[in-house]
């Protein structure tokens, strides 16, 4: 049995596609003539990043070239992600620094606990983007690699805005 | 002796009732308040010098320190009220002038009062503008380094060597803001027992040079363990991170070894953590050890030893529960047991009653003897021709060669694999060390402690009363334990020393054997 299907009757000013049609090219018309930039031209081409933009490790050194680092421990004991390995170390003033400081940047979830925590302001994450590597070993940053990046580093809060209010 | 008079009191609110003569703070311990204090020490000589203690008294003129007023009765003692809070925040803002707060990198981090109390009751901000007084680090000798400018002055280490080590070798030199801890002149800190005044140290002052900088206090996972060192069995926390003992610290039991270890069972770890162990069964083909899985190297001893008598030469370094289990292989088959114990110099501490680095370095000679096993400096003279020789976590070296020859085939129980090993046992067994395996020692004066695992074994070990277990079932003895306690309760009711004793029941402090009393070794 056939079923039984309800035309309606509409006039034909509302079944055109001729009025439709024309009104979107009236727009691409006036996209044409005035046009609105909206792709960055990225890579010569960069939009600001936020001061509080999380991206990879940086580690800030003192005049002399030292990293600041002294190897408390704090990072790696509030890391949630288990990405930060410390071997703490005597130098040969006796001071207290890091044998091995490594991050693997592809176990880190960025949320700047490292950052936050170090009472020497030495680990900082960096207002960056731009990584690639060949490996995934690669992103493993051990001290040298950390103390050579030269990006700015992330502001944890907005100077004018601290409480983030 | 009667009983001491008892003295009812109200501290925070919560009435309390000690022995006359019984300090606040004690009392208040006992009703589960902690009042702040530096230089008071339960194991040492009240001095009250740190004033940090100091509680408030209904009806008294002024603040009291804590650990140096007798309670009394009727006396109400606020340990939070507004006064004593604020007397101790400045006592602490004082201590604070010259401490460099270097938190960061001082080992002391983590565990340190001066830290915790700061936290609890101190000022957030320091009010000091002038600049801080600065000392040098100075070596003390033995194991102690000394930060000089995180001292607090609170001479819990000079008490301990006046009073307890009874061998005066620091004071306080200079006064006033410029006192410190020195050294008397051609002195050091090389007392057996000098190592102590680290774990009394409330700050990072005095620190171990042997863990420097290696490890903070809040990455270490902690076990209640007893020292495998000498025959005294002394309590220890044994420290462990990331699968290796890192540190060993005294463990407080007021029947052993109140507060204290000696430095060489401080400091003899590292061969808890060898790497070189034997990890797998293995069993004889021609003349190499082949690994095999334990059910044939089991079974491969037990064929050994059918019909055959077994010499057990055991370490006294094994629990009482593979010792027991050994001791019946002996009776099973027939045979014999002995042990043999290294001998070093008896260190004692002078301050404590019946404490000393013991001559016997081993923790178990008592249990080793209660089951039978014969003490001898010549082990294998009993050693008959065609016997099976069990070595069980024991040397051959030293041994002579013509007693060794006239075993019929070696079975060697043990954590390694020496070099005798390997051209003459037949069978090898690997099993865990003490820090690996749970189990009980029995100590000189016959006290019964528990020791609990602290790091997993390698490879297929397993724990050397598991091994014993198993060797016994294959003859066909019925030893079916699964755990530690099993066999101890099985050890319980065969031996009556140890009527009546069970894990439980030993708890963290131990249990005399029966007659120990009387039996006590010289």
């Amino acid at each position: 049995m056939a079923i039984g299907v309800k035309v309606l009757d509409r006039p034909v000013a509302q079944t055109s596609y001729i009025r439709a049609t024309l009104k979107g090219m009236a727009l691409t018309a006036k996209h044409l003539l005035s046009p609105q930039k909206v792709t960055t031209q990225y890579p010569e081409q960069k939009k600001p990043l936020s001061p509080r933009w999380r991206g990879t490790h940086r580690m800030l050194t003192t005049e002399d070239g030292k990293a600041k680092c002294v190897a408390c421990g704090l990072c790696p004991s509030i890391c949630p992600a288990n990405c930060i390995k410390l071997v703490p170390g005597e130098d040969e003033q006796g001071n207290r620094y890091p044998l091995v400081f490594e991050i693997d940047e592809f176990r880190c979830i960025f949320c700047g606990y490292c950052q936050e925590v170090c009472p020497e302001e030495a680990i900082h994450l960096g207002r960056h983007y731009e990584n690639s590597e060949y490996s995934r070993q690669g992103f493993v940053y051990d001290l040298e690699r950390l103390m050579a990046q030269t990006h700015p580093v992330c502001e944890l809060w907005d100077p004018a805005d601290p409480k983030g209010e | 002796m009667a009983d001491p008079k008892m003295i009812n009191l109200t501290i925070e609110g919560r009435a309390v009732s000690v022995p006359a003569g019984t300090s606040i703070l004690e009392a208040a311990k006992t009703a589960g308040v902690l009042i702040p204090h530096y230089c008071y020490h339960p194991g040492l000589p009240v001095a009250g010098v740190c004033r940090m203690c100091l509680v408030e008294v209904e009806k008294a003129p002024k603040l009291a320190p804590s650990c140096a007023t007798a309670v009394a009765d009727g006396q109400v003692v606020h340990v939070h009220s507004p006064k004593a809070l604020e007397a101790r925040k400045g006592v602490l803002e004082m201590l604070l002038i010259n401490h460099p707060l270097d938190c960061p990198i001082c080992d002391q981090a983590g565990e340190c009062e001066l830290q915790d109390y700061t936290y609890q009751e101190g000022r957030a901000e320091g009010r000091l503008r002038e600049g801080k007084r600065f000392n040098p680090v100075e070596d003390f000798g033995g194991d102690v380094m000394y930060v000089a400018n995180r001292c607090i002055l609170c001479t819990r280490c000079v008490r301990f060597m006046d009073d307890v080590a009874q061998d005066a070798a620091l004071n306080v030199s200079e006064r006033g803001d410029r006192a410190l801890i020195g050294k008397f002149e051609g002195k050091d800190l090389t007392h057996p027992w000098a190592g102590n005044v680290i774990d009394l140290c409330p700050v990072g002052a005095l620190l171990s040079k042997d863990s420097l900088n290696k490890v903070r206090a809040w990455e270490v996972d902690r076990t209640a363990s007893v020292c495998p060192g000498c025959s005294q069995g002394c309590n220890m926390i044994v420290e462990t991170r990331d699968n290796l003992v890192v540190r060993l610290r005294p463990r407080a039991n007021e029947e052993v070894n109140h507060f204290f270890m000696c430095d060489q069972g401080r400091l003899d770890y590292r061969w808890m953590n060898r790497q070189d162990r034997v990890e797998y069964p293995m069993v004889r083909r021609g003349d190499a050890l082949a690994v095999t899985e334990w059910e044939g190297a089991v079974a491969e001893a037990a064929a050994l030893l059918k019909g055959k008598r077994a010499f057990v030469l055991a370490s006294p370094g094994l629990p009482n529960e593979a010792l027991f289990l050994l001791s019946r292989l002996v009776k099973k088959t027939g045979g014999a047991g002995a042990f043999r114990v290294r001998q070093g110099d008896e260190a004692p501490l002078p301050g404590v009653n019946d404490l000393a680095r013991r001559a016997d370095l081993a923790p178990n000679g008592r249990g080793a003897e209660l089951f039978g096993l014969a003490r001898a400096n010549a082990p294998l003279a009993g050693l008959q021709a065609g016997d099976v020789l069990v070595v069980a976590d024991e040397e051959l070296a030293g041994l002579d060669a013509p007693d060794v020859a006239r075993a019929g085939a070696i079975v060697v129980i043990g954590t390694t694999l020496p070099a005798w090993a390997r051209h003459a046992a037949t069978v090898v067994l690997p099993i865990t060390n003490v820090v690996e395996e749970e189990g009980t020692f029995t100590n000189l004066r016959g006290r019964v402690q528990r020791f609990r695992q602290a790091r997993s074994g390698p490879g297929f070990s397993r724990p050397s009363w598991a091994v014993a277990a198993d060797l016994l079932a294959a003859l066909g003895e019925s030893a079916n334990y699964l755990l530690a306690s099993e066999v101890f309760d099985a050890l319980a009711a065969a031996h009556s020393e140890f009527a009546g004793m069970s894990y439980e029941a030993l708890g963290l402090k131990g249990a005399l054997v029966a007659g120990a009393g009387t039996g006590a070794v010289a």
